[in-house]
């Protein structure tokens, strides 16, 4: 990898070196190009951001990330490594965790089932040990079940645990979501939108667990975001995407004095 | 008439209670069956939103390939292992060759894939096994044919002991399909597949191994419920219609109660051999087993579209 | 049992108290807390090994004898730790409500000189430190949750486990002094000092001494014969003096065990898991459960909605007699028993109330259908009447004498007093010390002789010899035509309609009365969602003319009872309007109990008051609103004014005076 040195952001947090490298990542839908030779990387422990108008590819570049979409060129390296192509499911177990724009989760069940899922990925016991709750799936259980009342704490969820996700508002639900990705213990976050359809409060209080998740357990978190201002205040670098190419990515002060990122945000025409 | 439909049967009832446990007794036995269907196809409609109309075939299928593999001089037991490794090697075969390419399309293709797999599997049965009727291997399998005979309230109650264990597996399997979905990854994933496929990727679970697993689940039940009836039945391809009395089953329990399925199928079971002895041999010259379930459960649904256990459905503004 | 109260050498502090309860029952629950989904207990051995930690680390810490710690947060053990280890030390701790705005906090901190503070988490400390400047004495400062406080400067900022750490690290050099503290303390040193909200100027501070605090619940546990099994759950403010004599006086003296809530939004799910014997609270909580528990029965089926309505039905017959122990037919009896297996047993263990045996409310008056609901159903709920200069206590109903138009008789050792104005005053060995560095007003509320204005204008019934309360005193004032103006009379006439959430009623020195409504968002907004009416913002639910129609309704109700009593008829209300905001504390219109503030409201409404009265049949205004994060901003509405019918004077014989 080319560059393995961290760097000490404004606020005097030290960033690690980079965990994740996309390297000249082009995706065709048909004949349309969604992404276009993007590459950038991600440092371990910072957050990331991906901003760009809608239609940008910000999403198709979160779905190449997390295994839903397929880059036709271009390679993505995680933690030193040249990534082969993998489903979404071999992601996750590799540690990479994500919401969704649309909110994804299983309506059904309680939020402390829908969290304990979360937690899939770190149960290993034996399915007959699982069934009987007997001695190693017994203790994995009650140590799954004390990370997922961790998680339920840090995001004061408690007063919901029982409640079936289908019956929760707009704003919970987009919580929940995050609790059952924090309950992978991931060590890169993905956030489509965290904070889409939210009212000035609810955006107020994601951004607060945003910035506590990543000073609390130093999770690295990429993001997707169309809201400037939020962006701004959270990332500490941003990537910007117009039309499916990366036309700026730096620290927000130096993104927001880019022109060409100035010209997209103003809509000057192509 | 009406004193034969409102009066008479419960004054049989109560005259000859021996009787009546007899009665309920051969519905629990049947009911129990269909019950282990029905999770059958509540566990693939669950993960997969498939219907299976295949189940039936599968019944058939797998009591064919335990006989048809005995009469080739395998040991019981180890028949039954490798009709097992059969069924697995068919979940798989489902997976990879119909479901997997059929990813994303409508429900309603789906469906008619499983009518595929339905005919694939009466043509491909009868050119390995025959069309030709054969006995369940019972005896050999160790399940006892004696009867026990009691005498509640000095009449005569007969348990033949093949039902009784007949009862004792499929329970077992019932219940042990209750904790597996309740208390293991694997049951929390499948749980979690049926309501959102996206988020069941995002954290880490593989489609296709959920999919292998409900489908080789239906192949265990299968087996289970087709030696059970074979041998009160005989083997043959008229086997696949008890899978069909699922569908009542299914339609009073709803598609994705597992609750739903077992209480639906044990009363399913019990109403039917009431009525029969009751009302139908009486009254319509019997034979009212094969349409009475459909006819109760059409009943049920013109005051219940969700069926008894399903959701209230309601459409939010 | 608990030291009997006849024995003067019994304990004279909480502290000792503590002692006592570790030796007596040792191995009992004394606290419990939610932790991670999951009930902690702490035994009373434990608890005094915990507490003993503190305060061994705050003498670590260099608390003084005399000094003052501030305590802020929620509900929890730790917090309630606290309050007792700055008593073993010999400081005084001083609660402090945790909702309170940086602002309100700087002036408590600075009047009482705090030394030291203890609090819950980021938040607090957010506050505090950004006060410190302004505080000439202030110190260190003790955290409970560690979280988001790890890159904060740690010079002054400690976290509670390790003073705790540090506390146990010390303990044989600090033993000593510790032990030579604890035993200096005496029945009149103080034991904490509570500041009053106040519905008007600075916040007082209200010093307690030991007894106060244990006379009080001494005898107010025999009254109600409170005994070590009981269980309370603390969800009140830590700062409000019931709270404190709840969950640290009763407690300390019967032993039994305070159970804490994991958050307050896990109160209600807390409340059912626990079931508390004991429980407190005011009218405002019993009138949520039982809109909740309506809107639920409406959601319900029609067979389901049936049998819950026949059975209230007879509850609201027989259920308060049965409770109350009067004579009741067998056959009512039987279907009560049999209601209680359908539904009352049921609903009360759908609220938590399945084991209450003591329940209280005060602070406001409870709507008479509302307290009758919860007596129906079998749950001995009785009011008290109080304040935190008695320590709580004035009056309270015994059993068997329960009236939700009364607030009880006095209780043990208190004396009451009418004065001429009607003005309700009390003496008892619960009234307070002093107000903190504040002679004028001490002299201005206790006079020499021990006797305490309450504020209030009431009278005491003749017969029952319970005591009914009118109005704060200073509020009921005259009309222009002289006849008597009792604001909060016909304002809580106006809230026990569910849909009224707060009313102001104005007409002092006027012609005529008028009002300010707020209506209730959880009720008239599911009103709206059963009858499907959109509305996009609350103020355009408070404009839509059925709701306008149904407060109407409901003023003119209130009219025709108000109009039953000639004293009281004046204050009928001709004109309303329903406020486009909620009166909020944060904004200063409400006190942080919730009650109204009439000077600031008048002030802050001028126009819409003006309008009231010069018949405009509309008024645009604009309102300055604080967000919870502090900042300002407004909003602007063009309100309907109503007229409502009147109704004549005096249909009913007048009560002599």
């Amino acid at each position: 990898m080319k560059d393995t040195v961290g760097y000490t952001t404004a606020d005097g947090r030290q960033i690690g070196g980079t965990v994740m490298e996309m390297k000249n990542i082009t995706l065709r839908f048909g004949g349309v190009e969604a992404i276009k030779n993007i590459s950038f990387d991600v440092h371990e422990g910072e957050i990331r951001a991906i901003i760009g108008p809608n239609g940008a590819g910000k999403s198709s570049m979160l779905n190449v990330i997390s295994g839903f979409y397929h880059p036709q060129e271009g390679e993505v390296w995680y933690r030193g490594e040249r990534r082969p192509t993998m489903k979404p499911y071999e992601v996750a177990r590799q540690g990479i965790a994500r919401t969704f724009q649309n909110i994804a989760l299983f309506e059904g069940m309680s939020v402390l089932d829908n969290v304990m899922t979360g937690r899939l990925t770190h149960m290993h016991a034996g399915m007959f040990s699982q069934a009987m709750w007997w001695g190693k799936a017994r203790d994995e259980e009650i140590l799954n079940r004390q990370k997922v009342e961790e998680v339920i704490d840090f995001l004061e969820i408690q007063a919901i645990r029982k409640t079936p996700v289908g019956r929760l508002p707009y704003g919970l639900k987009k919580r929940v979501e995050l609790a059952r990705a924090l309950a992978a213990e991931p060590q890169i976050l993905l956030l489509d939108e965290p904070m889409a359809g939210m009212n000035v409060e609810e955006k107020e209080d994601m951004s607060r667990f945003i910035l506590d998740v990543n000073d609390e357990f130093g999770t690295t978190i990429v993001l997707i975001e169309h809201d400037m201002g939020v962006v701004m205040d959270l990332s500490d670098r941003v990537v910007v995407m117009d039309y499916g190419k990366k036309i700026g990515d730096g620290t927000p002060d130096e993104v927001r004095s880019n022109q060409d990122v100035i010209d997209a945000y103003l809509g000057v025409q192509h | 008439m009406l004193e034969q439909i409102f009066i008479a049967p419960f004054i049989d009832m109560i005259e000859a209670p021996d009787f009546l446990m007899q009665v309920l007794w051969e519905g629990l036995v049947s009911g129990i069956l269909y019950a282990l269907i029905a999770l059958g196809f509540v566990l693939i409609f669950r993960s997969s939103r498939i219907f299976n109309f295949a189940q039936g075939i599968m019944v058939v299928f797998a009591a064919l390939t335990l006989v048809g593999l005995y009469e080739l001089g395998v040991p019981a037991w180890i028949c039954v292992l490798l009709t097992l490794f059969v069924m697995f090697v068919l979940a798989i075969a489902i997976e990879r060759i119909v479901l997997r390419p059929l990813v994303g399309q409508p429900d309603i293709i789906l469906f008619m894939a499983t009518i595929g797999i339905t005919l694939f599997l009466i043509g491909f049965g009868e050119i390995i096994f025959g069309g030709e009727n054969k006995i369940m291997i019972t005896a050999e399998l160790g399940i006892p044919t004696d009867s026990w005979v009691l005498e509640p309230f000095g009449g005569l109650l007969i348990l033949e002991q093949k039902d009784v264990t007949a009862v004792a597996v499929a329970a077992m399997l019932v219940v042990g399909l209750l904790v597996f979905l309740n208390k293991t990854r694997m049951g929390r994933a499948i749980r979690a597949l049926g309501d959102d496929h996206q988020a069941a990727l995002s954290v880490g679970i593989s489609l296709q191994t959920i999919w292998v697993l409900v489908w080789f689940i239906a192949g265990i039940i299968a087996l289970v419920t087709g030696i059970a009836w074979g041998a009160r039945a005989g083997v043959s391809f008229a086997l696949e219609v008890i899978a069909y009395k699922a569908l009542p089953v299914l339609m009073l329990g709803g598609l994705e109660s597992i609750t739903g399925a077992i209480i639906g199928g044990l009363m399913i079971g019990m109403l039917e051999k009431l009525f029969e002895i009751y009302w139908g041999q009486p009254l319509m010259g019997g034979n009212t087993e094969t349409w009475f379930a459909f006819v109760l459960a059409l009943i049920v649904l013109l005051f219940r579209p969700q069926g008894l256990f399903g959701e209230k459905i309601i459409e939010r503004v | 049992m608990p030291t009997s109260s006849d024995d003067r050498n019994g304990p004279r502090s909480i502290p000792a108290l503590l002692h006592r309860n570790a030796s007596q029952f040792g191995g009992s629950a004394a606290y419990r807390e939610k932790d991670l989904g999951i009930w902690q207990a702490w035994t009373w051995s434990q608890t005094e090994a915990e507490i003993q930690a503190l305060s061994l680390g705050l003498i670590n810490l260099g608390v003084n004898e005399g000094d003052f710690i501030a305590i802020i947060g929620r509900n929890r053990p730790y917090l309630y730790w606290s309050m007792v280890a700055a008593q073993a030390v010999g400081a005084i701790p001083v609660p402090l409500y945790q909702d309170a705005g940086a602002d309100e906090m700087a002036y408590v901190l600075d009047h009482c000189g705090a030394r030291f503070a203890i609090v819950a988490d980021q938040e607090q400390v957010d506050k505090v430190i950004e006060v410190q400047e302004k505080l000439h004495q202030f110190e260190h400062m003790i955290y409970l949750d560690p979280r988001g406080l790890r890159k904060y400067d740690h010079s002054k900022l400690h976290q509670y486990a390790h003073v705790q750490d540090q506390g146990r690290a010390a303990k044989d050099e600090l033993l000593p002094d510790l032990e030579r503290r604890e035993t200096k303390l005496a029945y009149d040193s103080s034991c904490v000092m509570l500041y009053t909200s106040g519905t008007t100027g600075k916040p007082k501070g209200v010093m307690l001494s030991n007894r106060n605090v244990i006379e009080t619940a001494r005898s107010s546990s025999d009254f109600d014969q409170l005994r070590d099994t009981d269980e309370v759950l603390a969800y009140l403010p830590m700062a409000w003096v019931g709270d404190f004599i709840f969950s640290i006086g009763q407690a300390y003296w019967t032993g039994f065990c305070v159970n804490c809530p994991e958050s307050p939004d896990t109160m209600m799910t807390d409340l059912r898991e626990i079931g508390p014997s004991y429980y407190f609270a005011p009218p405002r909580i019993f009138e949520t459960q039982l809109t909740q528990v309506m809107i639920r029965m409406e959601d319900a089926g029609p067979f389901k909605k049936r049998i819950f309505d026949y059975f209230m039905a007879h509850a609201r017959k027989v259920g308060s007699s049965i409770l109350d122990g009067h004579s009741v037919a067998l056959v009512d009896r039987l279907k009560y028993a049999l209601g209680e297996f359908m539904v009352y047993g049921p609903l009360k263990n759908a609220l938590g109330f399945s084991s209450v045996r003591v329940g209280y409310t005060a602070g406001e008056a409870i709507g008479p259908e509302i307290f009758d609901f919860y007596r129906s159903l079998g749950i001995n709920l009785k009011q008290l009447y109080g304040q935190t200069e008695a320590t709580v206590f004035i009056t309270a109903q015994p059993d068997g004498e329960v009236r939700s138009d009364t607030v009880g008789v006095p209780c043990p050792g208190v004396e009451l007093r009418i004065a001429d104005n009607g003005e309700v005053f009390y003496r008892s060995p619960g009234v307070f010390v002093e107000y903190y560095k504040n002679a004028a007003s001490t002299a201005d509320t206790k006079d020499a002789e021990g006797w305490v204005a309450t504020g209030d204008a009431g009278f005491i019934e003749e017969g029952t010899g319970h005591l009914r309360i009118i109005d704060r005193a200073k509020d009921v004032g005259k009309m222009a035509s002289g006849a008597l103006f009792a604001p909060k009379y016909a304002e809580n006439k106006l809230k026990f309609f569910p849909n009224i959430l707060e009313a102001v009623v104005f007409g002092s020195e006027r012609e005529e009365c008028t009002a300010f409504i707020n209506i209730d968002l959880t009720a008239v907004g599911n009103w709206a969602e059963r009858n499907n009416i959109a509305y996009a913002s609350y103020q355009e639910l408070t404009a839509h003319p059925q709701v306008m129609g149904t407060v109407q309704d409901h003023v003119e109700d209130v009219n025709v009872s108000l109009a039953e009593d000639a004293m009281l008829s004046g204050c009928q209300i001709h004109r309303f309007v329903i406020l486009h905001k909620e009166l909020d504390a944060d904004d200063g219109e409400l006190t942080r109990t919730r009650k109204v503030r009439r000077r600031i409201i008048e002030q802050k409404y001028g126009d819409i008051i003006k309008a009231l009265y010069d018949g405009s049949p509309k008024i645009s205004t604009t309102t300055e609103v604080t967000y919870e994060d502090g900042r300002k901003g407004s909003i602007s509405a063009t309100l309907e004014i109503r007229d409502a019918k009147v109704a004549p004077a005096g249909t009913q014989k007048v009560a002599a005076e």
